[in-house]
Formats: structure tokens, C-alpha cells, sequence
């Protein structure tokens, strides 16, 4: 890989739970890039590591070794308003369960990360109004959560994510509270930002369809990166990238033995 | 292992919430304060002189007893409440290791148990303490000096403070727990509890908040302008004044809604979101808000109430200590006594008698009748007694006062009916103007001020009108001519070397001996005093009280609401804000929250404030204006400092736990 091209490098990542006798090791010093504007896929049984992996990304928790550089700058030596920065504009999160302030408006939860860092909702209208109709959610921005269906809700998280132009997206199962309706609607829309505005999305899930949307996969198994699939975006449908990706997790699950 | 976990808990609970356990050593004060009250010097040295009307106050204190009780219950309820909430998912974790209900509860019960036994060893010394301080204080304040006093341990006050206490948090407890019962364990496991915020309808949240102003509006002008008599007046101020300030609230939701949306496209930083927590805390919580306001402002006016009467009262005048129904003879063998010879400062005869004089008082009733108010004093005064210039004269000399100054045509109109109210001031008004009376067919003028220092020592006499008479003019019109009574006054170093109260009390020893008749001044100012004590003791207490119950009952609703809110702080987190971004959101929060609530109460109360001292309770003529205002100012010091101090550990909670939330280091959990 062109190191020009890398946004994001993970090197000999480890996190460990627990002391002593009651220690679990989570991540096993997992190294592997991300390339700007790509569309990345983790993939792995429940306990495989692979939220945690995510987190550490995300600065929610700290990793026990190894680096985490984004752009040439390791993050695990942020502290207090670099991190704060770091958070809300250098990357943007969508969680599983959406993570909308209730009692804020879509509007406001969308411009919330740029409130933060000091920009107001009127200096990116346009931004938004962009946003807003490429995840066909303008028709709703002056409701409040409660007013909107799962769908709608994550797509406004989505909107929120994207919004503060941040260099990396890092999405915890997104379509894991959504009906297969919706999850298609949202991945059909997060895959067209991906491509049109050229973001790089980094995606935990344990959704085969979701995970066909990506542009690479990777396979995590006990703390490790245990198997990649490359999409070849020009000949392969997402319904064939599907299919391999099914072999590979029926494979997984059936034990290393059978493995590619 | 049962046991060991309820103390563990228990533990937790107090450490946890300084408030918590703050507000329950607050309700055993409150309980042990207003029982005791019986025990305290003030009360006891009553009871020797005013027993019947101390019997009465201490029968009425079970009454109040019961009010506080009712108080108290919300205050132990929001603080059970609050500790509960947090410990929802605790619950549902026992329920689904296998704990039945029962034990559940019978868990609650012993946690219960054990905290009220903790509050009540801490509360109870704090109790005896402050109740000390306030029987010291008071004594002191009204002469009696630290002779008088005594430690004072009440065993029934301490027995009814722990039932009351332990009633109003088993009570409590018991409705907190009810609605457990019958939740779902997924229910009490579930993160957020939180209510959902949706868009007030603008037309509605207008109107309540149109018509709440209105409302208020009304209830101030009745209370400054049409506040006179208690009557219908009253209960339409009352209805408004309630009506209002719930309306106001409900609507106050809609209108910040509008304020923060035309706010946002501008707003940087947590602006928005703050006003938004602000705006869902009223709208969810407008009821609480209503009454804690209604609270707070029953709060300032109680204290306000009890300060002008306990003022009012004390500045009635000494005029004379002893009335001695008997000969100057017998009097003088008993003042000769060694022991209070030098305490004597002066005694003379008084002159007053009933008169059979024919009386033409048609001028001066004309004058009464034509001021406003007048007509009633002009169809029932009369003129049955008349006193010597001398007398009152001699008595003035004696109280430091200038004597009056009567020439032959001139007589002067004495009342002893108190200077409060319109009675004085119209009497006062109609002299002023230069009425006349005529008396066996001569005319007399009156004197341009009203005389109201009274005669006697004892103020359970009182002359609804007389006319004070040159001494010839008394001697030829009086039916009795020899003396009505003797007066003594003691001197001021007596006065002072051993407190008022115990100077006469000693004099008033040497007197019963003798067996004569006499009132002193000590029933009058044990009239006085149990005025000041019951009703301005009272009313400062549930003011006291209701201030106490109105900050926590605010304070808790916020933690509540910021407790179920936790999720909305870490999705700030992630989103890159700060910890010290979102504890100064809470701590504007807090500050507009609790503002919110003053606001309106301050306001309020200033108009009844305003009202209570133009309508119905006037603050006698010659109350010094810097007493006044030095009280009212130490009273509001008091408020302010309350506030302070409530809403300074409101935001010490509100930002302990959110940087709490930077320790769990996010939502996220291996997979």
C-alpha cells in the first residue's frame, strides 16, 4: 500500500481486562492500515475483539500497547482538548443504538458536533442541507427523536457523523437496531457518502448484507486479524462480495480447520 | 451475609448523597425543634405568667406538628425517590439473580431502618444543640438574661421526632416501592428512564403562559389595592395566585422552546443543548417547579410575617411596671423593703374615673365621619372615663417622655387600643384636623396629637376612648376622685443589672407577700412575648421550613433528571466535549433551573410583601425603620446564603458525576 494513501495505521495493538489470574486479553497486537476514502469492514464472532478494537480507535477506552496513528500522529497520546478535537472532528461515530439526544431536535443533534468546536449551525446550512438529501432526512429536521422512525434516527446520527468533515467515520453496528428495510436504506446511503464525498468508513458488524457494502473486510478472531477479503468494486456485485463473505463467516464458525 | 449487604448499602446511600442524608437530619431538626418548643426558657417563663395561652399554643402544636409532617414527607420522599431511581438497575439485577420481591423490599425496609437509626444519632445531638442556641438566643433577647436558663432534654419531643420520622420515611419508602412491584425487571435494567421530549403545541404553551402572567397580574393587584378585610377578596387572590403560577410554568416550556430554536443557528458550543435540558427539566418537571416556587414563597412571606409581628409587638412601650390596687400607706411599707428599695425609681396616684359630665361630642364625630373609615368610630365611641393631667403627665416624666401641655380650653383624647391599624390613625387624623367636644356647655379643643401610653401596667385594660383633663377640670367631673391605682417604676439599673423580666419578678414577689392587689407589667409583656413567640416563632419555622423543603425538593428533581439523563453526557463525551465543557452546562442548568423557580417566588412574594404591610397588617406608627430594614436585610442574607449553599452542592453532585462518567471510560464493552 502507498503510505500516501493511509489515513489510518493500527500497530501491535493489544488491550488486556482484568488482572492476574482474571485477565482477559481482548486485542492480541493487531496491526493493519486503512486507506483514504475506503470503505472498511470488521468482521468477527461475538468476544472476537473487534468492539474493542473500535473503541480504542475512538479514544473511548486506552489500549494496554501498541499505536494507534491517525495522519502520522499517534492518538493514544492525546490529552484534554486535542482529544476533545480529536473526538469530535478528526473522526465521527454512529452507534448501534443511534445516540441522539432526545431532547434536542435532528437539526440540533447534527450541528452538535460543530457547536463543540465552535462553529455555529449557520456556517455549515449548506453542509447540511447536503447532508440532509443525501440521507433523505430533510423533510424532518425540526422533530425530535421521539417523532422519528429507527430509520430516520440513524440516519441523523449518520448526518451527525459526517457532518464536522471528520478524516474517519468509525460505525458500531449500525444496522443492528434497524429492520432489513432500513438497514438497506442506511447502507445504500452510507456507501453513496462513501463514494461521492469520499469518506472513509470504518464499520463493526456482525450483518453479512451490511458488511457487503465494504470495500475490504476484515476478519477478527480471539484479538486477531485472522482473514481479508478485497471486494474487486468494478467486476463484483455487492449480492456475489455477499456470498463470499457468508462462505467466510460459515468457515469461521465452523473452525480454523476449514479455513481459507 | 443479608444483613452485611443492607449495611453496605446503607453505607453507600449516605456517602453517595450528601443531600440525601442532609435532608433527613433536616426533618428530625425540624421535628425535634418545633416539639420541644415547650421546654424552652421562653416558654417555661410563660407558662408562670400567660398559662392559659401557653396551654392553648402547646395544644396547638400537634397541628403543626402534623403540617411539618406533611411537609416533611415530600422532602424525605424526593430524597428516597432519588436514591432509589439510582439504583434501578441494582434492582433489576437482584430480580433476575433469582430475589424474590418480598425480600427485595424487606431489603428496602432494613435499609430503611438502618439509615433512619444512623440520621436520627446524628440528628438529634444537632437538634439539642440548635435548640439550646435558640432558647439562649431568645431569652436573652427579651431580658431574661442566662439566670433563667436550663438545659433542657425533652423525652416526649425526642420520642414523637423519631416516630414522626421513621412514620414519614416508612410512608415514603413504601410509595417509592409500590411502583416497583409491578416492574418489569428488563424495565428497571434499562439504561435510560428518561421521559421523551416532543414539541409543545405553540398555541397552548402561549396561552398557559399568557394567561399564568395574567393571572399573577390579578393576584398582585388584588393583594397591593383591594386587600383589606378577609374576605372574598382573599380566596380569588389565592385561586389566581395559585392558578397562575402553575399556568405560567406549564407554559414556560413552549416559550424557552421558542427562544432556544431562534437561538440555535448562532449558538456555539453546549448553548443549545443546555437550554434544551433546561427547557425538557420544565416542561417534564412544571408542576414540581409550580409548587416549589408556591413553597418558596410562602417560604419568604411566613419569614417576612413573623419578623414584622415579632416587631411590632416589641415595640410596645413600657409605660409603667406596677398598677397597686391599695393605699399609698400600704404600698409604701411594702417598697420600703431593703431588698427592692433602690430598685424604685418613682411611684404616684393615678386618676381615672368615670364621668356623668353632659358631653356634646357631634363636632368631633362630624370629623370622624368625614374620613374614610370614620363612620363606624363615630357611632361607637364614647365618652365614660376621664384622667388627670397630672397622672399621665407624671407617668410620662417617669418613661423619659415630654409631658402634655393642656391650658383651660383645651382637653387631649387618650386611647389605649394599640397604634395598629386605622383605628389610631383616623382618631389621629380627626384630633389633628381641630375637632372639638363640648363638656357641661363649654367648649374644649383637643390636643393636636392622640395620648396612647397606657395608664396601667397591665394591657389586658384597655380604654377604647378617654379624655385626659386638667387636674381642677378632673376633680369636678370625675365620680370618683380619689385615686384609681398606684404606679411604680423600677429604675434602670435594676432593670438592666438583672434582666427586666427577673427585676419584676422579684418585686412581684415582695408583693404577693403582702398579700395586695396588683397587675404588672410582666403579665402585659408575657401577653407580648407569647404573641411574639407563637405567631412569629411559628411562622418563621415553616417559613424556615418550607425553604428547606422547596431547594431540596429543586435540587432533587435536577440530579434526578441529570441521573437519567447520564447516556446524553457520554454521547457529548464521544462527540468530543469536554468534561469541564459539560459540568459548566450543568452547573448554567442549575443556576436557570433554580433561578427559574426564584424568579417568580421573589416576585411574588415581593407583592405580598407589599400587601401585608399596606392591607391588612399595617407595622405599628413608630416601628424604628432600621430595625426593619436591618431584620429584613439579615432575613434575606439568610435566603441568599441558603440559596447559595443549596445550589453549590446541587452543582458539586451534578459535576461529580459527570466526571464520574469520564472514569467508566465510555459505553463500549468487548465483544
Amino acid at each position: 500500500m502507498n503510505t500516501t494513501d493511509r489515513i489510518l495505521r493500527v500497530d501491535s495493538l493489544t488491550k488486556t481486562y482484568g488482572k492476574g489470574g482474571n485477565k482477559t486479553e481482548a486485542l492480541r497486537g493487531i496491526t493493519f492500515d486503512v486507506r483514504e476514502g475506503e470503505f472498511l469492514g470488521i468482521m468477527g464472532a461475538s468476544g472476537s475483539g473487534k468492539t474493542t478494537l473500535l473503541n480504542c480507535i475512538a479514544t473511548m477506552i486506552r489500549p494496554t500497547s501498541g499505536k494507534v496513528i491517525l495522519r502520522g500522529q499517534d492518538i493514544s497520546e492525546f490529552r484534554g482538548s486535542r482529544l476533545a478535537d480529536y473526538r469530535g472532528r478528526i473522526i465521527g461515530y454512529l452507534f448501534q443504538e443511534f445516540e441522539l439526544l432526545d431532547n434536542l431536535t435532528a437539526r440540533e443533534n447534527i450541528t452538535l458536533p460543530l457547536a463543540l468546536h465552535g462553529k455555529t449551525a449557520r456556517e455549515a446550512e449548506g453542509k447540511m442541507r447536503k447532508l440532509a438529501s443525501m440521507l433523505d432526512i430533510a423533510g424532518v429536521l425540526d422533530q425530535f427523536p421521539s417523532q422519528l422512525s429507527g430509520g430516520q434516527k440513524q440516519r441523523v446520527a449518520a448526518a451527525r457523523a459526517f457532518i464536522a468533515n471528520p478524516d474517519l467515520v468509525l460505525a458500531d453496528e449500525p444496522t443492528g437496531a434497524l429492520d432489513s428495510k432500513n438497514s438497506k436504506i442506511l447502507m445504500d446511503q452510507l456507501a453513496s457518502v462513501n463514494r461521492e464525498l469520499g469518506k472513509t468508513i470504518m464499520m463493526v458488524t456482525h450483518d453479512a448484507n451490511a458488511a457487503s457494502y465494504c470495500s475490504r473486510i476484515l476478519f477478527i478472531q480471539d484479538g486477531r486479524v485472522f482473514h481479508e477479503l478485497r471486494r474487486h468494486t468494478e467486476k463484483e456485485s455487492t449480492a456475489a462480495f455477499y456470498e463470499r463473505i457468508v462462505t467466510v463467516t460459515a468457515q469461521l464458525g465452523g473452525g480454523g480447520a476449514n479455513v481459507l | 451475609m443479608f444483613f452485611k449487604q443492607v449495611y453496605r448499602n446503607a453505607a453507600k446511600n449516605r456517602k453517595g448523597s450528601g443531600l440525601f442524608f442532609g435532608s433527613l437530619v433536616i426533618a428530625i431538626v425540624a421535628f425535634y425543634t418545633l416539639l420541644s418548643l415547650g421546654e424552652q426558657d421562653v416558654m417555661r417563663f410563660l407558662a408562670t405568667v400567660e398559662s392559659d395561652a401557653v396551654k392553648k399554643l402547646l395544644a396547638l402544636l400537634p397541628v403543626v406538628y402534623v403540617i411539618s409532617l406533611f411537609f416533611v414527607f415530600f422532602l424525605v420522599y424526593f430524597a428516597c425517590k432519588y436514591q432509589t431511581d439510582n439504583r434501578r438497575r441494582e434492582f433489576g439485577m437482584y430480580l433476575m439473580l433469582g430475589m424474590k420481591r418480598s425480600r427485595l423490599f424487606f431489603m428496602l425496609f432494613c435499609e430503611t431502618v438502618w439509615s433512619s437509626l444512623v440520621s436520627l444519632l446524628i440528628g438529634l445531638p444537632v437538634s439539642l444543640f440548635l435548640t439550646e442556641g435558640i432558647s439562649l438566643a431568645t431569652a436573652k433577647l427579651v431580658g431574661l438574661g442566662l439566670i433563667g436558663h436550663r438545659f433542657s432534654l425533652s423525652i416526649p419531643a425526642i420520642l414523637w421526632t423519631v416516630c414522626g420520622f421513621v412514620l414519614v420515611q416508612m410512608f415514603a419508602m413504601l410509595i417509592i416501592c409500590i411502583p416497583f412491584g409491578r416492574t418489569e425487571p428488563a424495565e428497571l435494567l434499562r439504561f435510560d428512564a428518561s421521559k421523551r421530549q416532543t414539541e409543545q403545541s405553540k398555541a397552548k404553551s402561549s396561552a398557559f403562559f399568557v394567561l399564568g402572567i395574567l393571572l399573577l397580574l390579578t393576584a398582585y393587584y388584588l393583594g397591593i389595592f383591594h386587600l383589606r378585610n378577609l374576605d372574598i377578596t382573599v380566596l380569588i387572590l389565592l385561586l389566581s395566585g395559585i392558578l397562575g403560577t402553575f399556568s405560567l410554568y406549564r407554559g414556560l416550556g413552549g416559550f424557552l422552546g421558542r427562544r432556544i430554536h431562534r437561538k440555535a443557528p448562532d449558538a456555539r458550543g453546549l448553548a443549545t443543548f443546555t437550554g434544551r435540558q433546561v427547557q425538557e427539566n420544565v416542561i417534564h418537571q412544571h408542576q414540581a417547579l409550580a409548587v416549589s416556587s408556591l413553597l418558596l414563597l410562602m417560604a419568604l412571606t411566613c419569614v417576612s410575617y413573623g419578623i414584622s409581628l415579632g416587631i411590632g409587638r416589641a415595640t410596645d412601650t413600657r409605660s409603667t411596671d406596677f398598677s397597686i390596687f391599695a393605699s399609698e400607706a400600704e404600698i409604701e411599707a411594702v417598697l420600703e423593703d431593703e431588698e427592692i428599695h433602690d430598685m424604685i425609681r418613682s411611684v404616684y396616684p393615678v386618676y381615672l374615673s368615670r364621668t356623668e359630665a353632659a358631653i356634646d361630642d357631634s363636632v368631633i364625630k362630624e370629623a370622624l365621619r368625614k374620613i374614610d373609615g370614620g363612620e363606624a368610630i363615630a357611632q361607637s365611641i364614647h365618652w365614660d372615663y376621664v384622667i388627670s393631667q397630672g397622672s399621665y403627665n407624671q407617668m410620662m416624666a417617669a418613661m423619659g417622655k415630654d409631658p402634655i401641655d393642656l391650658d383651660g380650653e383645651t382637653v387631649a383624647l387618650f386611647s389605649s387600643m394599640g397604634r395598629e391599624g386605622d383605628f389610631f390613625s383616623i382618631l389621629d387624623r380627626a384630633v389633628e384636623g381641630g375637632a372639638s367636644i363640648q363638656m357641661n356647655g363649654r367648649e374644649y379643643s383637643f390636643y393636636p396629637s392622640l395620648c396612647y401610653d397606657n395608664i396601667v401596667a397591665d394591657r389586658a385594660i384597655t380604654l377604647y376612648a378617654a379624655l385626659i383633663v386638667p387636674d381642677p377640670m378632673f376633680a369636678e367631673i370625675a365620680l370618683k376622685t380619689e385615686s384609681y391605682c398606684q404606679n411604680v417604676h423600677l429604675t434602670d439599673a435594676a432593670a438592666e443589672e438583672m434582666g427586666l423580666m427577673q427585676a419584676i419578678q422579684k418585686v412581684d414577689g415582695k408583693l404577693d407577700a403582702a398579700g395586695l392587689e396588683y397587675d404588672s407589667f410582666l403579665a402585659g409583656i408575657g401577653r407580648n412575648l407569647f404573641y411574639t413567640v407563637s405567631a412569629s416563632y411559628l411562622t418563621i419555622y415553616l417559613g424556615i421550613l418550607f425553604l428547606l423543603i422547596a431547594n431540596t425538593v429543586i435540587g432533587l428533581k435536577y440530579l434526578i433528571g441529570q441521573r437519567q439523563n447520564k447516556h446524553r453526557y457520554l454521547t457529548l463525551l464521544t462527540l468530543g466535549a469536554g468534561t469541564e465543557e459539560l459540568c459548566s452546562s450543568a452547573k448554567k442548568q442549575i443556576q436557570t433551573f433554580f433561578s427559574l423557580v426564584l424568579a417568580v417566588a421573589v416576585i411574588s412574594s415581593a407583592a405580598a410583601i407589599v400587601s401585608m404591610f399596606t392591607g391588612l397588617t399595617k407595622l405599628p406608627i413608630g416601628t424604628s425603620a432600621v430595625t426593619v430594614i436591618t431584620l429584613a436585610g439579615i432575613a434575606l442574607l439568610v435566603f441568599v446564603l441558603t440559596e447559595a449553599i443549596y445550589i453549590h452542592v446541587v452543582k458539586k453532585t451534578a459535576c461529580r458525576e459527570i466526571c464520574s462518567l469520564e472514569k467508566i471510560g465510555g459505553r463500549g464493552v468487548a465483544s
